[in-house]
C-alpha cells in the first residue's frame, strides 16, 4: 500500500522540480539560435499564397 | 502517398507532438489528485456516519435534476464569518456517500449545507411551492409541481445498486426494500415503518414530510433529503465540540 | 453539398447515419420508461433526415477530380452558421435567466424553464454549441491552409460536424427534462458522454491524417493549440465522466468518485476546460485569424511556443483554486494558487503577442472593426488572466468565490475574449469562405463591435460592484460580534446590478443577432460580382497589407 504521507511529499516537491526541468527545456526549445530560421519561416509560412491545397 | 512511405518522418513529428501533449498535460493531474485517493489514511473516519435511505436519495436526485446546486452550496468553509452563518464547517468524511459531491461554486441562495431540522416540514413545503410566501424578496423559483408529483419508486433499487457499485454499502436487504422504504419514510403510521428504522438506524425520520400522509410525492422526497442535510453524522459538531475543549 | 462527395463516400455516409438510426431505435426500445426514449427519438429522427437527404441526391452527377484542387470548405461554412445559431440561442437564454434573477416569476410556471434548468441550457449553448462549432469550423479551415493539404476525406469532417452538434442538442434537451449529472460544464449524462468520445477520437484522427499530407516541414503553431484542446478535453472528460448507469435503460448515472476526490476531480476538469477549450482551442484561433487580418506575421513566433507550453503545464495544476477553504486539503490548494499565479506569465505573454502584432498597425484597427474585435478580445484576455491568478489567490478567493465576482470573471474571459476573438475570426473567415469582398454590410460590423463590446463593460462592471458588495456584506459583523446583514439583506443589495447585467447582456444579445442577420445576407447575396479567384485568404480588406518581418 502507498503511504499517503509518500505520495503528498511526491507531490510538493515534484511539481516544482517538474517545473524548473520543463522551463527550461522549452525555453532552450524556443531560443535556440539554430531554430530561428524556422520559426521565422513558420510565421510568415501562412501568406504564402499558393492557391490550393498541393494534394 | 502512405501514411508510412514517403511521409514517415513529418508523421513521426506529429506523432511526437501529440504524445509531448498528453504527457506534459497529464502528470500535473495525476501527481496532484493521486494522493486524494489515500486521504482516508490520515482523515479521521465517522463511524456513526449513515447512508441516505432511499427517500433521501430520491430527493437528492431531484434536487441534482432542478439544477439547485447551481445557485445553492453545500460546502461550508474555514472562515468565521460563514462558520457563524451556517454552522461548523464542512468536514470531507461528510459527503464521502455523495455521488457526485454538490459542493456548488455559486451562492445566488444560502448555503445548504446544515439546513436540516433548521425550519419545519412544513416551512420548506410553503417555501418550495413559492419562496416568496414565506421569503418576499427572494429570487428563487416556484417549484410548485413537486407538491403534485407522483415520486416513482419502481426503480429505486437500481439506483441503490448503482451507488453499492461505485463504493457506497448498501446491503441487499436494503436494496430489495428500496420502494418500500421509501413509501413507508412519509408514512410512520404504516407497519412497514419499522424496517426503516431498522435498516437505517433510529435516528432515522419519518414523517408524512408533505404533510399529506399516503401519498408519495416529490416534495416527500425533496423535504426528506433538506431535512437530513448535515445530519447523517455529527462528525462535524464532534470535531468543533473538540477544538473548542482544547482551547 | 452531397453532390461534393464520390459514391463510396455517400455509401459511407449512409451507412454511419443508418448506424446511428439503429443506436436511436434501441435507445427508443431500452428506455420505454425514461427520458432515454425521448433522447433515441430525437436520435432517430436526427439520423433519419440525413439518410433522406444524402438518399435524395444519391444518384446526382458524381464530383469532378476539379474538388481535389480546392481545400473542402463545407463543413467549416455549415459549421460557421451552426455557431451563430447556438450563439443567439444561447445569449438569449443568458439573458432570460439574468432577467429570471431580477424577477423571479419570469419562469412562467413550467419546471422546464425555471432557473436551474436553464442555466446550463446557457453554459452548453454558448460554450459548447457556439464556441466548439466556431473551433471546428475555424480548426479545419487552419488545418488545411496552414498544412496545405486537403482534408483527407469529406465523410469524417461531416460525421465530427454533426455528431458533435447531436450532443450539444441531446445535451440541452435533456437539461430541459432534468437529465443532468449536476457537474457543471459536464452535465450530460453518461450515454451522451459516450457518444462524445466517438465523435472527439474522430476529430482527432483527422488532425492526424491531414497532418501527415502536410507540405510543410514544420507544424504551425495553431495547429498545437488545437491539438492540446482537442486531446486534453478528450482526457479530462473521459475522466471526469466515469460514472455507473443505474441500468442500459435509464438516462440517471451515479459518479464513480465522492465527495473530495469527486471536487477535485470536478475542478481539474472544470478549470481545464476553461483552459484547454475556452483558452487554448482559442488562441489556435487567434494565432491563424489576427495575422492575416491584419496582413503582419505573429509578432513573436517564440513567444507563442513557450505560452503554449506554459499553458499546457500550468493549467493542469491550477484547479484546486476553486476549493479553497474547503474540506480539501491545504496543501493542494496551495499548490493550485501557486500555479495560478505562475499561469500569468504564458498568459500575458499571449496577450502581450497580439497587441505588440498590431503595434504598428493601429490605423487598421480604426478603420477595421473586425480587427478591432480580435484587439478587444487579446485585452480581455490579459484582464480576465490577471483577474483570474489574482482570484486564485486564497485570501482573494475567501472574498470572491461564491459570489457575483466570479460570475464577472467569467464572463469579462467568455464575452471579452471568447466571443470577441470568434466573431473577429468568423467576421474575418465568411468573405474568405463565400468568396465574397466583404461582408454584406460593414456599417452593421461596426454597429456589432459597439454593441457586443458596450454589453460586456456593463455585465463585467456590474458583476464586480455586485460581487465585492455582497462579499463584503457577508463578512461585516456589528460592534457587539453578530453578522451584521442577514442572506435576504444582500439580495435586495444586488438587485439593481442584476438589472444592469441584464441591460447589458441585452445589447451584446442584440449584438450577436445583427452579426447573424449580416453573415446571413453575405452568404445569400449573389456572388458573382464579387467572387474572388484564390482558396487562400486575402490579407485584410483596408489597407493593402504589407509584410514585415517580426522581430
Ligand atoms: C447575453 C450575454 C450573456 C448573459 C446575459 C449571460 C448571463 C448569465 C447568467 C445570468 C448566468 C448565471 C449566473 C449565476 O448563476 O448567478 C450565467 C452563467 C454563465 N455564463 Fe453567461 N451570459 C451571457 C453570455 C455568455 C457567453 C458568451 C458565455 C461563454 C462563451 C457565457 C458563459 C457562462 C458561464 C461559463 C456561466 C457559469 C458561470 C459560473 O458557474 O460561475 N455566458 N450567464
Ligand atoms: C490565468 C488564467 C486564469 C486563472 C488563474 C483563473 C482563475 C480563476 C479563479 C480563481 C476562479 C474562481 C473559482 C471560485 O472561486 O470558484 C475562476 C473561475 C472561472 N474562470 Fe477563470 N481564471 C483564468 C482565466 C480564465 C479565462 C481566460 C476564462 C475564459 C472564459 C475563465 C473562465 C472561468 C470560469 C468559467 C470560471 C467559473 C467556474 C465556476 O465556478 O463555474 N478563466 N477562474
Amino acid at each position: 500500500m502507498i503511504e499517503h504521507a509518500f505520495l503528498v511529499g511526491f507531490s510538493k516537491s515534484f511539481g516544482l522540480f517538474y517545473l524548473i526541468a520543463l522551463s527550461i527545456a522549452v525555453v532552450i526549445y524556443a531560443m535556440k539560435p539554430s531554430n530561428k530560421k524556422q520559426f521565422d519561416e513558420a510565421a510568415q509560412s501562412i501568406f504564402r499564397d499558393e492557391a490550393g491545397p498541393w494534394r | 502517398m502512405s501514411l508510412f512511405g514517403f511521409h514517415y518522418r513529418l508523421e513521426r513529428k506529429a506523432i511526437g507532438l501529440t504524445l509531448a501533449i498528453i504527457l506534459v498535460a497529464s502528470i500535473g493531474g495525476l501527481v496532484e489528485i493521486a494522493p486524494l485517493f489515500t486521504i482516508h489514511q490520515t482523515v479521521e473516519d465517522a463511524p456513526d456516519m449513515r447512508v441516505y435511505t432511499p427517500l433521501e436519495l430520491a430527493g437528492r436526485n431531484i434536487y441534482i435534476r432542478e439544477g439547485c446546486y447551481a445557485c445553492h452550496s453545500q460546502m461550508i468553509r474555514t472562515l468565521r464569518d460563514e462558520v457563524d452563518r451556517y454552522g461548523p464547517y464542512s468536514l470531507a468524511v461528510e459527503s464521502k456517500y455523495d455521488h457526485p459531491m454538490l459542493w456548488g461554486s455559486k451562492r445566488t441562495g444560502p448555503d445548504l449545507a446544515r439546513i436540516g431540522e433548521k425550519y419545519s416540514d412544513q416551512w420548506h413545503v410553503a417555501h418550495m411551492n413559492n419562496p416568496r410566501d414565506v421569503v418576499p424578496v427572494s429570487v428563487m423559483p416556484a417549484y410548485g409541481w413537486l407538491l403534485t408529483t407522483e415520486l416513482r419508486t419502481d426503480d429505486l433499487g437500481l439506483h441503490l445498486k448503482a451507488m453499492r457499485r461505485v463504493g457506497v454499502p448498501y446491503t441487499d436487504d436494503m436494496i430489495a426494500n428500496a420502494a418500500v422504504d421509501a413509501y413507508a419514510q412519509s408514512n410512520p403510521d404504516s407497519p412497514l415503518a419499522d424496517g426503516v428504522t431498522k435498516r437505517y438506524g433510529k435516528a432515522t425520520t419519518l414523517r408524512a414530510f408533505d404533510g399529506q400522509p399516503g401519498r408519495l410525492t416529490e416534495m416527500d422526497a425533496m423535504v426528506a433529503y433538506l431535512q437530513v442535510l448535515g445530519r447523517l453524522t455529527d462528525a462535524a459538531t464532534k470535531s468543533t465540540a473538540r477544538a473548542e475543549a482544547g482551547q | 453539398m452531397i453532390a461534393q462527395l464520390t459514391l463510396t463516400e455517400r455509401q459511407h455516409a449512409i451507412m454511419i447515419s443508418a448506424a446511428v438510426a439503429v443506436l436511436g431505435a434501441l435507445m427508443i426500445l431500452v428506455g420505454q420508461d425514461d427520458a432515454m426514449s425521448i433522447h433515441g427519438v430525437l436520435v432517430f429522427v436526427a439520423s433519419a433526415i440525413m439518410i433522406f437527404r444524402i438518399g435524395g441526391s444519391y444518384y446526382a452527377p458524381l464530383p469532378s477530380d476539379d474538388r481535389l484542387a480546392h481545400y473542402y470548405d463545407d463543413p467549416s461554412k455549415v459549421g460557421i452558421v451552426l455557431s451563430m445559431i447556438w450563439v443567439v440561442v444561447g445569449l438569449a437564454v443568458g439573458d432570460w435567466v439574468a432577467w429570471q434573477l431580477v424577477n423571479p416569476d419570469l419562469t412562467f410556471g413550467p419546471g422546464w424553464s425555471s432557473f436551474g434548468r436553464l442555466r446550463p441550457v446557457h453554459t452548453t449553448s454558448v460554450i459548447f454549441g457556439f464556441g466548439g462549432n466556431a473551433l471546428i469550423a475555424t480548426s479545419f479551415y487552419v488545418l488545411q491552409r496552414t498544412s496545405r493539404a486537403r482534408l483527407p476525406d469529406q465523410v469524417s469532417p461531416w460525421f465530427v460536424l454533426y455528431g458533435y452538434n447531436l450532443f450539444c442538442l441531446l445535451a440541452v434537451t435533456g437539461y430541459l427534462m432534468g437529465v443532468t449529472q449536476s457537474k457543471e460544464y459536464a452535465e450530460p449524462e453518461w450515454y451522451n458522454d459516450f457518444w462524445l468520445v466517438v465523435v472527439w477520437v474522430t476529430y482527432f484522427v483527422i488532425y492526424l491524417r491531414t497532418l501527415a499530407r502536410r507540405k510543410e516541414p514544420h507544424i504551425y503553431v495553431s495547429n498545437w493549440y488545437y491539438m492540446a484542446f482537442i486531446l486534453v478535453v478528450a482526457i479530462l472528460h473521459i475522466v471526469n465522466n466515469l460514472a455507473v448507469p443505474i441500468s442500459l435503460g435509464h438516462t440517471k448515472s451515479y459518479s464513480a468518485f465522492s465527495g473530495v476526490q469527486d471536487a477535485m476531480t470536478q475542478w481539474w476538469y472544470g478549470h481545464n476546460a476553461v483552459a484547454f477549450f475556452l483558452t487554448a482551442g482559442f488562441l489556435g484561433m487567434m494565432y491563424y485569424f489576427l495575422p492575416m487580418r491584419a496582413g503582419r506575421p505573429i509578432y513573436s513566433y517564440r513567444m507563442s511556443i513557450i505560452s503554449f507550453w506554459g499553458i499546457t503545464f500550468f493549467y493542469m495544476w491550477a484547479g484546486s483554486h476553486h476549493l479553497h477553504y474547503t474540506a480539501l486539503p491545504q496543501w493542494v490548494q496551495t499548490l493550485g494558487m501557486t500555479f495560478s499565479l505562475m499561469l500569468l506569465i504564458p498568459s500575458w505573454a499571449s496577450a502581450g503577442n497580439v497587441l505588440l502584432t498590431l503595434n504598428g498597425a493601429w490605423d487598421k484597427v480604426r478603420d477595421d472593426a473586425t480587427l478591432r474585435f480580435m484587439m478587444v478580445a487579446g485585452v480581455f484576455y490579459g484582464l480576465t488572466t490577471f483577474e483570474g491568478s489574482f482570484m486564485a489567490i486564497r485570501t482573494v478567493n475567501s472574498l470572491s468565490h461564491y459570489t457575483d465576482w466570479t460570475v464577472g470573471h467569467v464572463h469579462a474571459g467568455a464575452l471579452g475574449w471568447v466571443a470577441m476573438i470568434t466573431f473577429g475570426s468568423i467576421y474575418a473567415s465568411v468573405p474568405w469562405l463565400w468568396k465574397r469582398q466583404q461582408m454584406y454590410s460593414p456599417k452593421l460590423v461596426e454597429a456589432h463591435f459597439w454593441l457586443a463590446l458596450a454589453g460586456t463593460v456593463i455585465y463585467v462592471f456590474a458583476m464586480w460592484n455586485s460581487g465585492i458588495v455582497q462579499g463584503l456584506m457577508w463578512r461585516t459583523y456589528t460592534e457587539s460580534g453578530t453578522l451584521a446583514y442577514s442572506f435576504v439583506d444582500t439580495l435586495v443589495a444586488m438587485h439593481p446590478y442584476y438589472i444592469a447585467r441584464a441591460v447589458g447582456g441585452l445589447l451584446f444579445l442584440i449584438g450577436g443577432c445583427i452579426g447573424a442577420y449580416n453573415i446571413w445576407k453575405t452568404i445569400r447575396i449573389s456572388g458573382a460580382a464579387a467572387e474572388q479567384a484564390s482558396d487562400v485568404p486575402q490579407p485584410a480588406v483596408v489597407g493593402a497589407g504589407t509584410l514585415q518581418p517580426a522581430e
